[in-house]
């Protein structure tokens, strides 16, 4: 297996377990000692175990059909992403700096505006957010927990250093894989974790409650924590049910709750209505509640705002707090950590150029080709252009559209993401890789171990997404 | 527990049911069918008429062969109530509540519908079909047994029992109309009638009950007999009775029971009530028939106290 590293490529990329001069990172030593006595065939027959295990665990994604579910698999690759634990714990106070200022920021957004006040950020990028929501004005929340729930993506650049590429408040997910990655490894290669010191993951599941248990508006001992899952046809139902299940919570759906008379929430049980205490919500705003939003939306519960707003029960992450989830207000993120917490930011930003702002905007369209451009709060990978690889239509394209709406486009250079060696046909071969490590905020702050390693399995490609043809793999952060 | 949950897991033991009885139909039916002499009067068609699909069955197939019966018994996703329909829903109510069950559970039954679909050709031939099926049985009786031993008491563990207990009554109740309407043809010759006791054998097997049965009646087998067995036997898991007082235990610690519990006791005391039936009268059928529809309304009972009740804001 170590004489596989004689042919690995050494490309320019940032590798994360290979150094320049095709030797292990020390981080990465343990793992290669101990595959070295395996051809890449046993590597192989290790990736149909595993493979194997992720069918009968039945961790897919579903494309529904009433003649049988079209379920892909969770495409897993064996071979871990390793970060050593001295990285890992400057990144992650850096995460829970990042994630206290966003709230902060939501809090001031519905409420004094002092960054606008001052200068820092111009009010009217906030307030023609599609995801500014006047109802929230005047609502100051326990722990200021807007975004209890945070999944960042973080990006490791040919420099070697880690920039948050966007930060997903509203629903984020794709916890689940990252626990389910971990079982899917500890199945296939138990020696592995015998001989090296990674850190565990499988405590999310009971920070997570304890989370939501503090964001209970009253101070009953045990107050009913639920999951509001959209339901069996959304493509994250895994998620939502591995999660109420892990936490002992109940999964429950728009119609399993109402909201009665005096704006509390009851779910029906089967001996009649009990109070609901924390809603860990699944759905988007938009759903949340036909009274107040989307008035034809069946997923979610009449009143519910009305309950929020009144104080009556909980809800993660809050309604409102996609306002700071947006590509242009994530530009102004480290003005924010200095203006609420008058601090440096630890994990850098993207810089970022903002097609709204005229000489940045000049600056885009000059260089469209050399740049990614990005719309405001898309998510999932679509509609970006990624300029060294677009056609002379799209680079056009792009410029009609930016023109017509600046507001809506933010460019950042071509990152080159860093690369982890993947099990291919001829053996490991590097592919790029991002990290979705989640962050929780309530009474206490916490940060995965680690988080989601996504790979983009097509070689050359940048594009890690599930839903056009990412991977993932287990991530390991490794005390020497 | 909410609602919909309930109303799920109560559906998804009523479906491991179902495959467990299917698989064991089938595989019950094709022994008797090896037996039984080429003149006598049961086909495979009986298995349509157990499980009361002749009217799907005439519109889909043609001739009623051994092919055709078991392919739309066994493998017809368009027919409701094939194996592979019930191991299906089976699934999907797993998977729509495994937030509530141990998490073997979900990985059992999604071990057992790959494995089954992955085989689905098995279902066209003898040996390997039987094969197949014995797995099957097999798989879902460890189903639940593990879950017998690994969750609580609980609320959830109830409406599991209460739709395996209701399934099952209705499946010895369908299996037992059947063998009476065998024993009522027409016409029967002499040579036939040696041939009661092999019948009436595998119907008891067809519910696992042979041995039980004979354990407790030790002399041959008569029909009169495995009716009663099969009807009021105070001790036997599938007979009618015994499921009749498992839902009734089940239903009694749950909420708001009175309802559903009045019922099942009315129907044990005109049980109680009824005299023996003589094999072979339409006495039984009719019987039997009003026995599915009581069992029928205890089923929308449920949905009226716990699935489904009307809520006052």
């Amino acid at each position: 297996m170590i004489n596989e590293l004689d042919k690995y490529p050494i490309n320019g990329f940032y590798d994360e377990s290979v150094n320049d001069d095709g030797m292990p990172r020390e981080s990465s030593k343990q793992l290669f000692d101990a595959l070295s006595s395996l051809s890449i065939d046993n590597f192989k027959e290790l990736k149909t175990n595993a493979d194997k295990t992720i069918a009968q665990m039945g961790i897919s994604f579903t494309i529904y059909s009433d003649k049988g579910n079209i379920d892909r698999l969770w495409p897993f690759d064996i071979f871990p992403r390793i970060i050593s634990s001295d990285d890992w714990s400057d990144i992650s106070i850096g995460l829970k700096q990042r994630l206290k200022a966003l709230n902060m920021f939501i809090e001031d957004v519905y409420n004094e505006q002092a960054i606008f006040k001052a200068g820092i950020i111009p009010e009217e990028v906030i307030l023609s957010s599609k995801d500014y929501r006047p109802e929230c004005k005047g609502m100051k929340l326990k722990h200021t927990s807007w975004a209890s729930v945070c999944g960042s993506d973080l990006v490791r650049a040919g420099d070697g250093e880690v920039y948050v590429l966007e930060d997903n408040l509203r629903v984020p997910s794709g916890v689940s894989y990252m626990l389910e990655n971990r079982a899917v490894m500890k199945q296939v290669m138990p020696e592995v974790f015998q001989d090296i010191n990674i850190m565990p993951v499988d405590q999310y599941p009971a920070n997570l409650l304890s989370m939501l248990r503090s964001l209970s508006p009253n101070d009953d001992p045990n107050p009913e924590v639920v999951v509001l899952t959209p339901g069996i046809f959304n493509s994250a139902y895994y998620e939502h049910a591995y999660l109420a299940h892990e936490m002992g919570a109940e999964l429950v759906e728009g119609s399993d709750l109402i909201v009665k008379e005096d704006d509390c929430v009851y779910m029906r049980n089967v001996d009649g209505l009990k109070k609901v205490d924390v809603i860990y919500r699944r759905i988007d705003d938009a759903f949340l509640d036909p009274e107040v939003f989307n008035k034809d939306s069946t997923l979610g519960v009449a009143g519910l705002m009305r309950a929020w707003r009144s104080g009556n029960v909980g809800i993660a992450n809050a309604p409102g707090c996609g306002v700071a989830d947006d590509k242009v207000v994530y530009s102004y993120v480290p003005d924010m950590i200095r203006f609420y917490l008058n601090e440096e930011p630890l994990v850098q930003n993207v810089p970022s150029y903002l097609c709204s702002v005229e000489k940045d905007r000049e600056y885009v369209l000059a260089h469209l080709n050399e740049l990614v451009v990005k719309p405001a709060n898309e998510s999932g990978g679509y509609g970006l252009l990624i300029g060294p690889h677009a056609s002379e239509e799209e680079l056009a394209e792009f410029h009609e559209l930016i023109l017509e709406n600046p507001r809506n486009y933010i460019a950042q250079p071509t990152l080159k993401l860093s690369t982890v060696p993947t099990l291919c046909e001829d053996g490991l071969e590097p592919r790029h890789v991002d990290l979705r490590p989640f962050i929780l905020q309530g009474a206490m702050s916490y940060v995965t171990a680690g988080g989601l390693t996504r790979v983009a399995l097509t070689k050359g490609s940048l594009v890690v997404n599930s839903s056009q043809g990412g991977g993932s793999k287990d991530t390991w952060i490794v005390r020497s | 527990m909410l609602s919909r949950v309930a109303e799920r897991v109560y559906w998804l033991s009523r479906y491991v049911e179902r495959v467990e009885n299917t698989a064991r139909l089938a595989r019950v039916h094709a022994q008797l069918m090896f037996d039984l002499p080429k003149s006598a009067k049961l086909g495979w068609y009986a298995l349509v008429e157990i499980t009361s699909t002749e009217d799907y069955f005439e519109s889909h197939y043609d001739a009623r062969t051994e092919k055709n019966v078991m392919t739309m018994l066994l493998a017809d996703r368009n027919n409701s109530v094939s194996l592979m329909s019930s191991l299906w829903w089976a699934r999907e109510n797993t998977r729509t509540t495994r937030e509530i069950l141990p998490r073997e559970a979900w990985i059992h039954i999604n071990e057992l519908y790959l494995m089954v679909k992955e085989h689905q050709e098995s279902f066209k031939t003898r040996r390997e079909r039987n094969n197949l099926l014995d797995k099957i049985i097999k798989s879902c009786q460890a189903w639940s047994g593990m879950l017998a031993s690994t969750m609580s008491q609980n609320e959830t563990y109830r409406f599991m029992k209460l739709g395996m207990a209701i399934e099952r009554a209705d499946m010895t109740s369908r299996s037992l109309d059947v063998g009476g309407l065998f024993a009522a043809q027409d016409g029967q010759s002499d040579s036939d009638f040696q041939y009661d006791s092999i019948l009436w054998a595998n119907l008891l097997k067809s519910v696992s009950a042979y041995f039980m049965y004979r354990q407790h009646y030790q002399t041959e087998i008569m029909g009169q007999d495995v009716v009663d067995f099969l009807m009021h036997d105070f001790e036997f898991a599938r007979s009618v009775r015994y499921c009749l007082n498992t839902m009734h235990t089940m239903a009694s610690k749950l909420p708001n029971n009175h309802a559903v519990t009045h019922s099942i006791e009315e129907l044990v005391s005109s049980m109680d009530n009824s005299t023996d039936f003589e094999v072979g009268s339409s006495d039984l059928h009719d019987y039997l028939d009003e026995l599915q529809a009581d069992l029928s309304e205890i089923h929308s009972k449920f949905y009226s106290i716990w699935f489904n009740p009307v809520t006052v804001v």
